[in-house]
């Protein structure tokens, strides 16, 4: 599903060019648990993003479902994550003033989907994640581990093939770290959706099947 | 999505609440001044619209040589325009200014115990076709006015009259200078709207002063005359006619019938051009003033973008705390345009909650603001031609350029800025914003120095040595309903005012200063004069001999009338008193010793004095050359008092002046106040000039407060560490207002030469003016310096005084 080639990014500070990621190959099946590591400024976050489509690269090819994804326009790139990649983040990144429903339901408005068929998939998705008593509050009525699981749902709304966590447990205690990792390896093994998660809990990473490990901007060692 | 966005969008302003009540009140202001602006605008627009022959209707003016133009055309030409020129369809004769007096209405069957009074100034004599030609509905009665000793009346005259609108065949005697004459109301017509140039209470048919009982002695009001001007000559052509064919036509007409027109030319002046000129150099006179109108609409449209310039300001400030949201929304899939959508529609409801504060605030403030324009407004002007939709696109466009430079700025930032926040830290927009605070500074010192001026010409006009004492003095009106011995009356009078204790001087005149002379002539010069002089103009000006010690006008040479030779009057008494400006253009020379020198007027006429040049009108004029003639004139009465406990001594002549004058009502006015009226155009403009600065003042300080609290939030990191490493309060506030102290700068700069060559221009109207000094900048740029750092001091000590560990704790 993606392919790493080379791929570098820099950034140029007082004519010195320091490396954020450097000379990264990287092969992702469909289907696959991956989970990142290394230390601060290794570059996960940085990784993350460019696979994301986030943000973009200096040097080197990234292929997304045999797509050249640097040669693609800016529009047919958004499309492609919108259409394939759900994320999620370590502060939630809720919207403040929309309730558990409306912040679910956000990614289908961005897609035009009817109301109808709208209404019908955040039902289920507050039913699977059973939040349909919650589904009027707010995110400051929630506790953190509900509002990932709030910034989950939203990320599966629009049914994607590659959840991208950016330290999803970071801001949560063990027990509801723990809750949020059971839901990924089900989510991995029953749905078939691909994870890709950073983290700097080897607890954590052991969820998933391969751990890459960055230092420096480089990839150290690929475990499993 | 759109009830998404709207949710998201009032839940926003809700929880902003601060943020969403300076925005929308501002807005709100701002526009709320621009529809108050665009009332007048409308109202000045719409002037004479209503007449239905308004494109065929044409004001006859005449040029001279040197393009000074004239509107007052003796009536006797009329008739040979009417019948001699082709094109013409219609000619309306209108004298205004000679049939004010006072009506009285005799009962339902001549019972004269119900009759009443009333003084009435609105009185036109006007042609028999008058309210055929033009459009004012009758509510009563019929049209013409044809016959001699007819009239028509307004509904409100009417009521006050005789109680109701249904007075056709009533009569009513007029009592003016032309006499006590009956007149039959012919018809009622329907109040005439404020948007006319043409305004009467009272129509009297000019063909009553074709009889000679009807003049009373006042031969230069026969209509048939063409050598005095006192009608204005309104011409309807046919649809085809050529206006510049038909006023050469009546250029030729004029100077066959009468050779001393020979230097004139005639001109039709177009409805369309008579309230407003077609640009700021139509040499003809206007009933409204295009400047005026040009200069109010760019104070509407500047306010209206110094509160668009707020918006955007506080939106896109506003914007950090929603980076966040911004963020997210791209990661979830939202498209730029989607985004900007949001935003726009945001901007939206803003707009329309602003607008509708907007109405509430024009409703309120109306009253205030009629008593400023001196005129009945309402929102019901803008109900017109292309007002409505100007004002709405014009509102619509600007909310689409703020809201959607705001949405454009938002939605660009990269989803992984925003939604880490670091929004704050990128410089983009920020000298666009810095821009517009300077712009909104400039307008707003422009306002102050504009406010300043105008106050400190006010003030030199009203207060510098105007060469006469105003002081005091109270003016009565005196009779013009007259009895059989009316002249030993007014002896009477006056011989008694002469034995009142309070009044220690007093004069009658048959006009005061301030209000204006008796009338203009030319054919006056020295006995041996140059040529040319005989076209010379002076002004003239009857008065008794008390005339100069009340008010106070002193001599250069020789010494007011005497007693005889006022009571003969000037043509008997054969003596004039000139003042040294028409000394001058008479051709003495300067210090020539002129008293009992003789001049030419028809016939030789002595100079008994010549007074020092003062100021009868306003400063807007320059010093004309006047001549006074003695007589015994009763128009107004002059009355000095020492000034203390009037209400009196005013009850005390009121008494007086119904013994001796029954059946005049009693009227009075303050010499002072009637010449300060000379400045209520000005005074107008000033009050609006502060008003304007005002509120641009405010609007640009919230635009000023929501720049500071950016540079605030920009800048947490920074003033944590400085406070960390031991900075005092006093030294980051200093830090953070020193900016902006420097785009108050900028913004003098810019608005300084700009306010300078408005004023300069603005003084040019007066013939005599202050110079523009110094000061009046430096206090302008130290006001709006000032108030920014009030305003800006208020954020910076409020970041100053934050807990560095908050700032520096975050990532």
């Amino acid at each position: 599903m993606i392919t790493l080639n080379h791929l570098s990014k820099w950034v140029t500070v007082g004519g010195i060019r320091t490396f954020l990621l450097k000379d990264i190959n990287l092969t992702i099946g469909e289907g696959e648990f991956i989970s990142i590591m290394g230390p601060s400024g290794s570059g996960k976050s940085t990784l993350l993003n460019i696979l994301g489509m986030l943000d973009g690269f200096d040097e080197g090819e990234y292929l997304f479902l045999n797509e050249q994804v640097h040669t693609l326009k800016e529009k047919h790139r958004s499309q492609l994550y919108k259409d394939h990649i759900g994320f999620v983040f370590q502060a939630y990144h809720l919207i403040d003033e929309l309730t558990v429903y409306e912040n679910i339901e956000t990614p289908l408005l961005y897609k035009s989907i009817k109301t109808s068929e709208r209404q019908a998939m955040v039902a289920d998705m507050l039913d699977r994640f059973q939040m349909v008593g919650k589904k009027n509050l707010f995110p400051s009525q929630l506790s953190g581990g509900q509002q990932q699981l709030v910034g989950i749902a939203r990320a599966l709304i629009t049914k994607p093939k590659l959840i991208l966590a950016d330290e999803p447990t970071g801001n949560l205690n063990s027990k509801q770290g723990e809750e949020i990792m059971e839901l990924f390896t089900q989510l991995n093994k029953e749905d078939g959706v691909s994870i890709i998660q950073v983290t700097h809990n080897e607890k954590n990473a052991a969820y998933g099947k391969r751990i890459v490990h960055l230092l420096d901007g480089r990839i150290e060692k690929i475990e499993g | 999505m759109f009830k998404n966005y709207f949710t998201v969008a009032l839940r926003n302003l809700k929880r902003n609440t601060t943020f969403s009540v300076i925005n929308i009140a501002g807005l709100a202001f701002g526009l709320a001044v621009f529809l108050l602006i665009m009332e007048f605008v409308a109202g000045e627009w719409s002037a004479n619209r209503f007449q239905k022959n308004y494109d065929t209707l044409y004001r006859l003016a005449t040029t001279d040589k040197n393009n000074n133009t004239g509107y007052y055309i003796a009536p006797g030409f009329a008739p040979a325009i009417t019948t001699k020129i082709p094109g013409v369809q219609a000619v309306v004769r209108v004298a205004d200014g000679i049939g004010d007096g006072v009506l009285t209405a005799t009962g339902a069957n001549g019972n004269s115990s119900t009759q009443k009074n009333f003084r009435e100034n609105n009185v036109l004599y006007v042609e028999g076709n008058f309210l055929e030609v033009f459009s004012f509905p009758l509510a009563d009665g019929s049209t013409s006015l044809a016959t001699p000793q007819t009239m028509a009346i307004s509904e409100n005259m009417a009521m006050k009259l005789f109680g109701t609108v249904q007075a056709a065949g009533r009569t009513v005697i007029m009592s003016n200078q032309f006499g006590n004459t009956p007149y039959t109301v012919k018809g009622v017509f329907k109040n005439m709207p404020q948007t006319s140039d043409i305004q009467a209470q009272v129509l009297l048919s000019i063909h009553t002063l074709e009889n000679a009982a009807n003049r009373d002695d006042n031969n230069w009001a026969d209509p048939s005359t063409t050598e005095s001007g006192f009608t204005n000559i309104y011409v309807q052509l046919g649809s085809n006619a050529n206006a510049a064919a038909v006023a050469g036509g009546i250029t030729n007409t004029m100077h066959r019938i009468n050779s001393n027109t020979a230097e004139q030319n005639a001109y039709l002046q177009p409805f369309s051009n008579l309230h407003l000129g077609p640009d700021f150099s139509y040499p003809y006179q206007t009933y409204g003033s295009l400047k005026l109108v040009v200069l109010l609409l760019s104070v509407a449209v500047l306010i209206l973008i110094i509160a668009w310039v707020n918006y955007i300001n506080l939106s896109t400030v506003q914007s950090f705390t929603r980076a966040k949201e911004t963020g997210v929304r791209k990661v979830l899939g939202a498209s730029r345009w989607q985004l900007s959508f949001q935003y726009l529609s945001e901007t939206a409801i803003i707009t329309i909650v602003a607008a509708l504060m907007a109405i509430v605030l024009v409703q309120l403030l109306q009253p205030v603001f009629n008593g400023f324009a001196g005129k009945e407004l309402s929102l019901a002007m803008l109900n017109q031609g292309w007002f409505w939709l100007a004002g709405v696109g014009f509102i619509i466009v600007g909310a689409i350029l703020a809201g959607g430079y705001v949405s454009f700025v938002l939605s660009g930032y990269s989803p992984i800025t925003a939604i880490r926040g670091k929004i704050a830290n990128s410089v983009k927009g920020i000298v666009l914003r810095k821009g517009l605070v300077v712009f909104q500074f400039s307008i707003s010192i422009i306002f102050i120095i504009a406010t300043l001026i105008l106050y400190q010409q006010l003030e030199y006009m009203k207060t510098s040595n105007l060469g006469i004492n105003l002081q005091h003095l109270l003016v009565i009106k005196g009779p013009t309903v007259s009895s059989e011995n009316q002249a030993a009356l007014n002896m009477a009078f006056k011989d008694k005012l002469a034995q009142t204790p309070f009044i220690s001087k007093f004069s009658a005149s048959n006009n005061v200063p301030g209000v204006g002379y008796n009338f203009s002539a030319a054919g006056i010069t020295k006995l041996n004069p140059q040529k040319g002089d005989d076209k010379k103009n002076y002004f003239m000006f009857i008065s008794d001999e008390h005339f100069f010690d009340t008010y106070a006008i002193n001599f250069s040479q020789g010494h007011s009338f005497t007693a005889n030779e006022a009571a003969t009057g000037w043509s008997n008494a054969g003596k004039v008193i000139i003042n040294e400006k028409a000394a001058a253009q008479l051709g003495f020379a300067h210090n020539e010793n002129i008293v009992g020198k003789k001049i030419l007027w028809g016939k030789e006429y002595e100079i008994a004095g010549v007074v020092k040049d003062y100021h009868h009108l306003s400063m807007h004029q320059p010093i004309e050359p006047v001549i006074y003639l003695p007589s015994v004139s009763f128009v107004y009465f002059t009355i000095q008092t020492d000034g203390s406990n009037m209400q009196a001594k005013i009850s005390s002549l009121e008494s007086m002046y119904k013994t001796y004058f029954p059946g005049n009502p009693f009227e009075y006015f303050f010499a002072d106040d009637t010449y300060n009226a000379q400045f209520s155009a000005e005074q107008q403009l000033g009050n609006l000039c502060i008003a304007a600065a005002v509120l641009a003042i405010c609007i640009a300080c919230m635009g000023l407060l929501g720049l500071a609290a950016f540079t605030a939030k920009q800048r947490i990191k920074e003033i944590g560490i400085r406070k960390v490493l031991g900075a005092s309060v006093f030294s980051i506030t200093q830090l953070l207002s020193k900016d902006f102290l420097q785009l108050v700068g900028i913004a003098a700069v810019i608005a300084f030469p700009l306010a300078w060559w408005a004023m300069y221009t603005w003084l040019q109207d007066f013939a005599y003016r202050i110079s523009i000094s110094w000061w009046v900048f430096a206090i302008a740029g130290a006001t709006a310096l000032c108030i920014a750092l009030l305003t800006v001091s208020f954020q910076a000590i409020k970041a100053a005084l934050a807990n560095p560990v908050n700032s520096l704790r975050s990532e």
